[in-house]
């Protein structure tokens, strides 16, 4: 194959990682913000802690798989915490209250990863499997990036199968559309927004640790792929995981062929076309209402 | 009697605005300027959100094309006037508002406080790659600043910091003196009522996109004002200092903290945040772990803001002593 088209690929795959890896943020923060109606300006901080708790536990064990399983569990813990003491009581004011809260958090979060671990750049190490390129029908793809394509998928099924197919997804999708009627027909909706929360804090964390061997962890990530995450959600509609989707691939592929044909403009690509999809259809493009 | 009181508070502010620079040094000075700039930043924010109901997390943009505005203007023209550079950058914001209007007004809620986020990201991103106009991530800084003349009256050299004092606080008290007076005009009721219930407003009449706009137009005018004394100020401009979208959360929290249902909220809160930041930078490097802190405490005790605390304490007081008055009055 030549060699335009072997950077076109190349360059798709990365593209297309980027985009699971902000599609793994996006759902969580579409699930708590388009579900439960919090604006959680704190997703990222905890995708954040998570990339840090990896780090740790890295320098620990030395196990990325383990690192994999726990990081994203304890940023899942925090996340719950936080709803339960905190977010809970200030739901009753509103969307600005809500944002208030979360501001604070996420700067009480970024100051302590700099207390604890420092302001320089933290690397993280993958380990021997996930090395290197694999070459399939005469093209080499980075091993790594393929990886974070399958944890994404994987991830996403799982969670389909929860929400879908099952009792407990039921109840949440019931939740989220009138809570009320739910908690008159006994179930404790509190408890259920709660694991709502805990889940998409754990999908922060799961791309927090899937991103830190490729960026490296220092305290300027949660800005970086906040305002990406965030930006996905509105532009795909509140609370539409689909949405989300589809719009994490866009973004993931406008921003990976945007640097390679239009360097200088590339960061803005995505806001423009977040701008035209709200100019045209201001619930997003598969939002059916306004928050 | 308490129109009495009321003057002499008023008179007693001016004087103390009079005399600051001297009972308080040059440094405290500088840091009241910075205050002010920012109180006018969130008052003309808080024009969108707690009068018109419309939360925007992209003010930071005509802040920064305001600031923009009036530093490449002295930059590139030569002998320019003080008032016209400060002309020229509120211009520079009126043309941006102008421009953004039909998109935004169309628009309430998230999807406005998106699309604000939206374009305020892009000037940033913009501000940083169009280096022949912005300077990319230096700015544009060490442009002459011109004194305040009124030709054959006077002429005030401006790189005084005493003497900028006087200026930067009369435009910026005219400017609050005008936002406020906008509130208490007939639009600035139908301002309130389009935040309470738009289509009852359309249903009486009044034209609610259009109305947004002037609205929005004119809140971005004031936010240009603030940028562009700012820019004069630290005799600097740059795309972390202007777009930020922390510099867009700014007036944002000042207006949470301060209380978002007053006019002078913001205000307050301006002057909480200038206090917090100076009294903490002197004790800790910790300054984002405080605000956090002060934030999380803020809005699960006093969710009202400082405007809002104030009211509710005073209430009680005077509920209190009123009680006791009809007490001793039955006894």
């Amino acid at each position: 194959m030549d060699p335009t088209t072997a950077m076109y690929v190349a360059q798709g795959i990365h593209g297309l990682a980027y985009g699971m890896v902000l599609f793994l943020v996006a759902s969580g923060l579409t699930m708590i913000f388009g579900m439960m109606g919090i604006l959680n300006l704190a997703h990222a901080s905890f995708f954040m802690l998570s990339a840090y708790f990896c780090y740790q536990v890295l320098a620990w064990t030395g196990n990325f798989w383990l690192a994999l399983l726990a990081a994203p569990v304890a940023a899942a813990f925090f996340g719950i915490i936080c709803e339960r003491f905190l977010l809970r009581r200030v739901h009753v004011f509103g969307h600005i209250g809500e944002l208030i809260l979360t501001v604070g958090i996420s700067l009480i979060i970024l100051d302590g990863v700099k207390a604890f671990w420092g302001t320089e750049s933290l690397p993280v190490k993958v380990p021997q499997v996930l090395h290197g390129l694999v070459t399939i029908a005469g093209l080499e793809y980075p091993i790594y990036r393929l990886f974070i394509i399958a944890l994404a998928l994987v991830v996403l099924g799982i969670m389909a199968i929860l929400l879908y197919k099952t009792r407990l997804g039921m109840i949440v999708r019931g939740a989220v559309s009138d809570a009320d009627m739910v908690s008159a027909l006994g179930i404790n909706t509190p408890l259920v927004f709660m694991f709502v929360f805990g889940t998409g804090t754990w999908l922060a964390g799961i791309a927090g640790v899937a991103i830190a061997p490729i960026l490296t962890v220092f305290p300027g990530l949660a800005d970086q792929i906040g305002m990406d995450a965030f930006v996905v959600v509105v532009t795909g509609g509140l609370g539409s995981l689909g949405g989300a989707f589809i719009v994490s691939i866009i973004f993931g592929l406008l921003n990976s062929y945007g640097i390679q044909f239009v360097s200088q403009l590339a960061p803005v690509l995505m806001f423009a076309f977040m701008a035209i999809v709200l100019a045209l259809k201001p619930t997003g493009l598969f939002g059916e209402r306004e928050a | 009697m308490n129109r009495i009181f009321r003057w002499i508070l008023w008179i007693a502010g001016i004087i103390i605005l009079l005399l600051y620079p001297w009972l308080f040094g040059i440094y405290d000075t500088n840091v009241f300027v910075l205050f002010a700039i920012f109180a006018l930043f969130a008052v003309s924010f808080n024009l969108l959100l707690g009068f018109t109901g419309l939360l925007s997390f992209g003010h930071a943009m005509f802040f920064g094309v305001g600031g923009y505005g009036t530093a490449i203007a002295l930059t590139r023209i030569e002998g320019l006037a003080l008032l016209p550079a400060v002309g020229i950058g509120v211009l520079a914001a009126i043309l941006l508002a102008l421009i953004l209007c039909p998109l935004l007004v169309r628009v309430s809620g998230t999807a406005f406080a998106m699309l604000t986020l939206a374009f305020g990201q892009l000037l940033y991103v913009l501000a940083l790659k169009l280096r022949d106009l912005t300077g990319g991530e230096d700015g544009v800084g060490g442009f002459p600043i011109p004194p305040f003349t009124i030709p054959g009256v006077v002429s005030i050299d401006m790189t005084d910091p005493l003497k900028f004092y006087y200026f930067a606080m009369a435009v910026i008290i005219l400017s609050i003196w005008v936002l406020w007076f906008f509130t208490k005009t007939p639009l600035g009721s139908v301002m309130v009522g389009i935040r309470d219930n738009a289509n009852r407003v359309d249903y009486l009449g009044f034209k609610v996109p259009q109305t947004k706009a002037v609205i929005l137009v004119f809140s971005g005018a004031f936010a240009g004002v603030a940028g562009s004394i700012y820019a004069i100020f630290q005799n600097l401009i740059s795309a972390d200092d202007a777009f930020h979208v922390m510099n867009s959360f700014a007036p944002v929290l000042m207006t949470m903290i301060g209380g978002v249902a007053s006019f002078f909220g913001p205000i307050w809160g301006s002057a909480i945040f200038a206090i917090i930041d100076e009294v903490t930078t002197r004790y800790t490097e910790r300054v984002e772990l405080v605000i956090g802190v002060i934030l999380i405490l803020v809005i699960l005790f006093a969710p009202m803001g400082f405007v809002g605390f104030y009211r509710i304490v005073k209430e009680k007081w005077s509920s209190r002593r009123s009680s006791k008055a009809t007490m001793e009055v039955s006894s």
